[in-house]
């Protein structure tokens, strides 16, 4: 159909085509003038709106399709004008949503909102808000058509100002400005491009502003923008508002709310700026790997600590989740003895942030470098933030605040050794001297950093939820691991039942209980507990997977499991550089550990193949087979090398050359007190390796001298029979001592094949017998239940009552048992974690 | 020996008037300064009733004859308070009208729980027993009950009436679930006064729940458990149990007797064990609880080094086992023979190298053999009847079900 001849009935269709071309595009078009008195005529007679349409006197226009919106905006305003003054809803809804229709159309492009729409939207919302008001007050209901349009005006009308908001703010605080230019006025304008109406428009209010002489900055888009203390409350609204919508300039706003700081005369109005400002630089940076700017990072702590010192001095304001959300943009009214005035904010989500972000740019910033050293330099000052925070919570009895920063505090500190808890406390100190009034940390000139852990782990234990419960025991369980307090650190362990249900935990806390077990592990092997330090790594080394597990860097895998979303989140919960635990010492200690225990296991199992199954530790075993089935061997080069060196070495019963090789092993100088611990470790290759050529050569001879075996590996004659009395007591070794003459006297005798097959076969009959009965027992069970079921439903009952009593009490033995019996718990909860990690692979 | 003396560390579990025997042990073995003894006892009974006991003790921590006026004034009121519901109570019409009215018992129930406190406060522990033995019988109220019963083995200890407080102990151990650190100190008293005691006493504190109060609250009570489980011969399985329990607490708590054990099961250092036991020996005489069992502690501890000692050797020198057993030549010799004679220990003596000689009885991989296979046959059999049984059960059932 052709434009020229398009039918007057249809206006509204034809604006949507021309608009939609969206382009400066002439068209003829019948239009009709409205004269206002006719309209308002009409409006008052119909009440329901018609259209235009059915005008005669219309006449022939050449105008821009922008002109021709602006006139059918400005016809729609007019009628919502005319039907507010009826109270007729109906109408206004439908002109209402014309109005916007055209609106949106309109605006695809960079052109402001017209001022008159802001005007209309205004004038509509304040009346509104004042039908509403009448309509409550009167009894008198409005007919229910009325009234619903009413209601859906109201949402309307919510929604789309929130859109234009600044403008409506702009427009109330002088509606005279531009009054002048009426309709007619514009239409006439408008003859000229819109963009220049834009500018002209900007021009004027350019010109007036200057003329005031309040002129201070030209923002991008050549408005001027002045900021005073009187003025901080609109403009802080207008940036809050402006937060999170999509073409907002993030950086912009942070410079401005950066200057309305430095204007903030009123600590209320600092604190309101400050509580902008600091979420402000923290959505800075929108996408989740990136770091913060460290700079910027520095400038939010600076603002924190600002708001921290505003806070403390003026008592009077405080900060809460819960406080109502105050809509008065000024200055509250505080009476002396009135309580404090809340203002909502989270202060401590703050501190959990900038400590976030801290962490996060440590993960980013490559560890080997300058950097990162200058980076950790930062944390002494984010920590004293953390305990001038902890304390301006105890005073404000903010609990759950309170427990939340002390469990920051303790999580900076539960890794740290004693002279940096010592160095950071003390710059502490002199940053914040205040720090020494807390009451959970009472101060004391000497800083005990056991002492400190263990008041805030206190604190969290009798405050905390169960999370911070959680892991503040474990934090303190790795301090006192970190300080060689085994027993005080197992029996915590033990006692609060950690491992029960460690695997149901969140992977952040399960990383932290992985990291306690290897330091509690590492702990038992610095005191010489090779059994106990073996099996606290077992479940962590015995893996393979000990990056993953520790959070300590993304293992490599070849068969790429892992969807992207996964390994964003492993790379995300990596611990910075400076928490890791050496991962080469780890595994020399856990190797060194399974070669103490398994070199005279395997020795003992010697020829039987039932006993050579049982395995100790079975990384070990892998790495040893791989060792001998090398064709050459050349001199050990990195720790396994040694370390295996070492226990073919043990093996042959060679225990000097073992001890040579496991004393080169470079790594041991991580360990503090290196020359005790080498001591200790060739304390026990001795008792080892004597306990390994009794096993491997005792059916060889007849009697050994005492005497001659503590000479072979040097060690006290008394400790060689106390070695040899506890393996005949437990049966490991068929021997008896001669007092008389002094030597081990050997009953030995190696089974012939046949009597070894013998007793396979005996031992295979018996667990077949045993497996019989337990089919039995099962089936019996079973079918006890069909019947039971067939027959009587209560009887039933009672019978899986009887089995679940028996069940739980077989828990409860468990839990016993696990109580008494150390080795067998640990490492529970890590398998745990690799089947979540699989479920979720 | 102070430092091995456990009664410090014993007191804040127990009754004032428990600890009053124990003091007095203390006074008699000299072990701290008499002045210290008196003041603690005075301090201890200055907030019971036993006005008499304490006036005598104020006379010797002072020094001087006179009483000060308040201990006796307390001495007057206390008995005209007595005398009320001494009447009240022993007036037979009261109690016939009493009985009728139902709230008037409670009432009266009360009275008696109340008497019963303050005949023990005063010492008279046999009528308190009574008095609230009767209240048990009549009261419902549960926690009053509770205290009842601990009044009551309270005062049967005091009043050294062993078999009503193994009872009341057996009774004590089924309602209580908490306080189990009170009731292990509690019930000290009674296992080592009564003759079947040693056997409750492993019983009781090898239980699993004991087991962890002692290990987490208490681990001295270790060595009452250890001297129970060493002089009990028929106990000697619970021993493994015991072993383990030492070694997993010796770095918390470790005395001669503990480490005696240790340190023949656990470094089977004979020499160590042998200066341990002489250091029990003193130990023990200072126990209150354990004096009784010393010689038989001292007896059993030597059973058990030389079964050690024979099961590991082949050949023994009876002067070197002698020494190991704080043994002269001669007793030596008598010992060793009674020990082949009573627990028949494989061993002979060689009179003329002066040595045991330990007949190994070595089993054989036959003898292994037939070991393993020995119950399969039965095993099986069992199994073959009880599916007969079942199929048997199934049919007579399914004709159950046709006929009906």
């Amino acid at each position: 159909m052709s434009r020229f001849f398009k039918g007057s009935s249809d206006s509204e269709s034809e604006d949507d085509e021309i608009t939609s071309s969206d382009e400066e595009e002439l068209d003829v078009e019948t239009h009709e003038v409205p004269s206002g008195a006719r309209r308002r005529f009409l409006k008052g007679a119909g009440g329901i709106e018609s259209d235009e349409s059915d005008e005669d006197d219309t006449k022939r226009e050449v105008r821009s399709a922008k002109d021709k919106r602006i006139l059918a905006l400005e016809i729609s305003a007019k009628t919502i004008e005319n039907a507010q003054k009826i109270n007729d809803w109906v109408a206004i809804q439908n002109e209402f949503d014309k109005l916007n229709k055209i609106l949106t159309k309109g605006s695809i492009g960079s052109i402001a909102v017209p001022r008159f729409y802001i005007k209309t939207v205004a004038m509509l919302e304040d009346f509104l808000n004042e039908s509403l008001i009448k309509e409550k007050e009167s009894k008198k209901k409005m007919n229910a058509m009325n009234a619903r349009a009413l209601n859906t005006m109201k949402q309307k009308i919510k929604k789309n100002n929130r859109l234009y908001e600044v403008e409506i703010e702009k427009w109330r605080l002088n509606p005279e400005e531009n009054d002048e230019e009426t309709p007619t006025e514009v239409v006439k304008k408008k003859k000229v491009d819109l963009d220049d109406f834009d500018e002209t428009l900007a021009d004027e209010e350019f010109e007036k502003e200057d003329a005031e002489g309040d002129f201070i900055t030209v923002s991008k888009y050549n408005k001027p923008i002045e900021y005073t203390s009187e003025n901080l409350f609109k403009k802080l609204r207008e940036v809050m508002e402006a937060r999170g919508k999509k073409n907002t300039d993030r950086l912009e706003q942070i410079k401005i709310l950066q200057k309305l700081l430095e204007v903030a005369i009123t600590p209320y109005q600092q604190i309101r700026v400050l509580l902008a400002l600091i979420p402000a630089q923290f959505d800075y940076n929108p996408s989740m790997s990136n770091y913060m700017n460290v700079d910027m990072w520095k400038s939010t702590l600076k603002e924190i600590n600002q708001l921290l010192m505003i806070l403390e001095t003026n008592p009077k304001y405080i900060i809460h989740e819960s406080a109502e959300e105050e809509l008065l943009d000024k200055e509250p009214i505080i009476e002396v003895d009135q309580t404090p005035f809340a203002i909502r904010g989270s202060f401590v989500s703050f501190i959990d942030r900038l400590d976030d972000e801290f962490t996060k740019s440590l993960q980013n910033i490559d560890p080997h470098t300058t950097d990162y050293v200058d980076r950790l330099k930062d944390e002494t000052e984010l920590y004293a933030t953390i305990v001038r925070g902890q304390i301006y919570f105890e005073k404000n009895l903010l609990n759950e605040s309170t427990s939340r920063v002390v469990m920051r505090r303790l999580e900076h500190l539960y890794y740290k050794p004693d002279q940096v808890i010592q160095t950071v406390e003390n710059s502490v100190k002199q940053i914040f001297p205040e720090s020494s009034k807390s009451t959970i940390t009472p101060a004391s000139s000497e800083v005990d950093s056991t002492e400190l852990i263990h008041s805030l782990c206190v604190y969290l234990y009798k405050k905390g939820e169960s999370l911070h419960r959680t892991r503040a025991m474990l934090c303190h369980i790795y301090h006192h691991a970190l300080h060689n307090r085994f027993y005080v650190a197992r029996d915590m362990l033990l006692m609060s039942h950690l491992q029960d249900n460690i695997h149901q935990s969140d992977v952040g806390t399960q990383i932290l209980h992985n990291r306690t077990m290897v330091q509690v592990g590492l702990c038992a092997f610095r005191d010489g507990m090779i059994k106990e330090a073996q099996s606290c790594l077992q479940d962590i080394c015995g893996t393979g997977r000990v990056k993953e597990l520790l959070a300590q860097g993304l293992q490599l895998q070849k068969y790429a499991q892992h969807p992207p979303e996964q390994e964003k989140l492993d790379r995300q919960r990596q611990l910075p550089f400076h928490m890791h635990i050496n991962l080469e010492l780890l595994e020399c200690a856990y190797l060194t550990c399974s070669m103490l225990l398994e070199i005279p296991s395997m020795a003992a199992a010697g020829s039987n193949p039932e006993a050579r199954k049982k395995i100790i530790s079975k990384p070990f075993r892998r790495m040893l087979d791989f060792n001998e089935r090398q064709v050459f061997s050349g001199p050990p080069e990195n720790t396994r090398d040694h370390i295996m060196g070492a226990a073919k070495a043990l093996a042959a019963g060679e225990w000097q050359r073992c001890q040579e090789l496991i004393s080169a092993i470079k790594i041991w100088d991580l360990m503090p007190n290196t020359q005790n611990i080498k001591d200790m470790l060739n304390r026990k290759i001795q008792e080892e390796g004597l306990r390994t050529y009794l096993f491997t050569y005792s059916s060889h001879y007849v009697t050994l001298g005492l005497d001659q075996l503590a000479n072979m590996f040097s060690l006290p004659v008394n400790s060689v029979t106390s070695i040899i009395s506890k393996m005949i007591w437990n049966e490991e070794l068929a021997a008896s001592l001669d007092q008389v003459d002094n030597n081990v006297v050997l009953h030995r005798v190696e089974p012939t094949k046949v009597q070894q097959l013998a007793l396979s076969f005996a031992e295979k009959a018996a667990s077949f017998v045993e497996a019989n009965e337990r089919t039995l027992e099962q089936k019996q069970t079973s079918g006890q239940n069909q019947r039971d079921q067939q027959r009587q439903k209560g009887q039933s009952n009672q019978q899986h009552q009887n089995t679940e009593k028996r069940t739980t009490h077989h828990q409860k033995n468990n839990q016993q048992r696990v109580r008494n019996n150390f080795n067998n718990v640990l490492g529970n909860s890590v398998k745990g974690r690799t089947q979540q990690n699989r479920y979720r692979a | 020996m102070a430092n091995y003396d456990l009664i410090p560390r014993m007191i804040p579990y127990l009754d004032r008037h428990l600890v009053l025997p124990l003091l007095n042990f203390l006074s008699s073995n000299k072990i701290y300064p008499d002045h210290d003894l008196f003041k603690a006892k005075y301090e201890l009974l200055a907030k019971t009733n036993m006005v008499d006991f304490i006036s005598e003790l104020y006379i010797e921590i002072h020094g001087d004859k006179e009483v000060p006026s308040e201990v006796l004034q307390g001495l007057e009121t206390l008995q005209t308070e007595a005398q009320k519901v001494m009447d009240i109570i022993t007036n037979p019409e009261v109690i016939a009208a009493l009985r009728q009215d139902k709230l008037q018992n409670l009432h009266f129930l009360k009275e008696k729980y109340g008497f019963g406190q303050f005949q023990y406060n005063c010492g008279i522990y046999g009528g308190a027993s009574d008095m609230l033995y009767h209240f048990r019988v009549l009261s419902t109220d549960h926690d009053l009950n509770l205290s009842a019963l601990w009044g009551k083995l309270a005062s049967d200890i005091l009043d050294c009436n062993w078999d009503a407080t193994l009872e009341e102990v057996q009774k004590l151990k089924e309602t209580i679930d908490q306080k189990r650190t009170w009731f292990i100190h509690w019930s000290i008293f009674v296992f080592f006064n009564h003759p079947k005691g040693r056997d409750s006493i492993i019983d009781v504190f090898l239980s699993p729940f004991y087991v962890n109060t002692i290990q987490t609250s208490c681990p001295w009570i270790l060595r009452y458990l250890t001297t129970a489980v060493v002089t009990n011969k028929r106990r000697k399985n619970n021993l493994k149990d015991l072993i383990k329990i030492i070694q997993q607490e010796s770095y918390e708590y470790k005395d001669p007797i503990t480490e005696f054990i240790e340190s023949l099961y656990v470094k089977f250092d004979f020499e160590g064990a042998q200066h341990k036991l002489k250091e029990c020996e003193e130990v023990l005489s200072n126990d209150f609880f354990l004096v009784a069992t010393k010689m038989e502690f001292i007896e059993n501890a030597r059973y058990l080094i030389s079964e050690t000692y024979c099961r590991i050797h082949l050949k023994i020198d009876i002067s070197g086992l002698s020494q190991t057993l704080n043994l002269g030549q001669e007793e030596g010799e008598k010992w060793i023979v009674n020990l082949i004679r009573d627990t028949r220990v494989d061993a002979k003596i060689d009179f003329k190298e002066n040595t045991v000689i330990m007949n190994q009885n070595h089993t054989s991989i036959y003898q292994q053999v037939i070991e393993r296979t020995k119950g399969l046959s039965f095993r099986s059999q069992v199994l073959a009847s009880t599916i007969e049984k079942r199929e048997a059960h199934q049919l007579t059932n399914a004709i159950e079900s046709v006929t009906e």
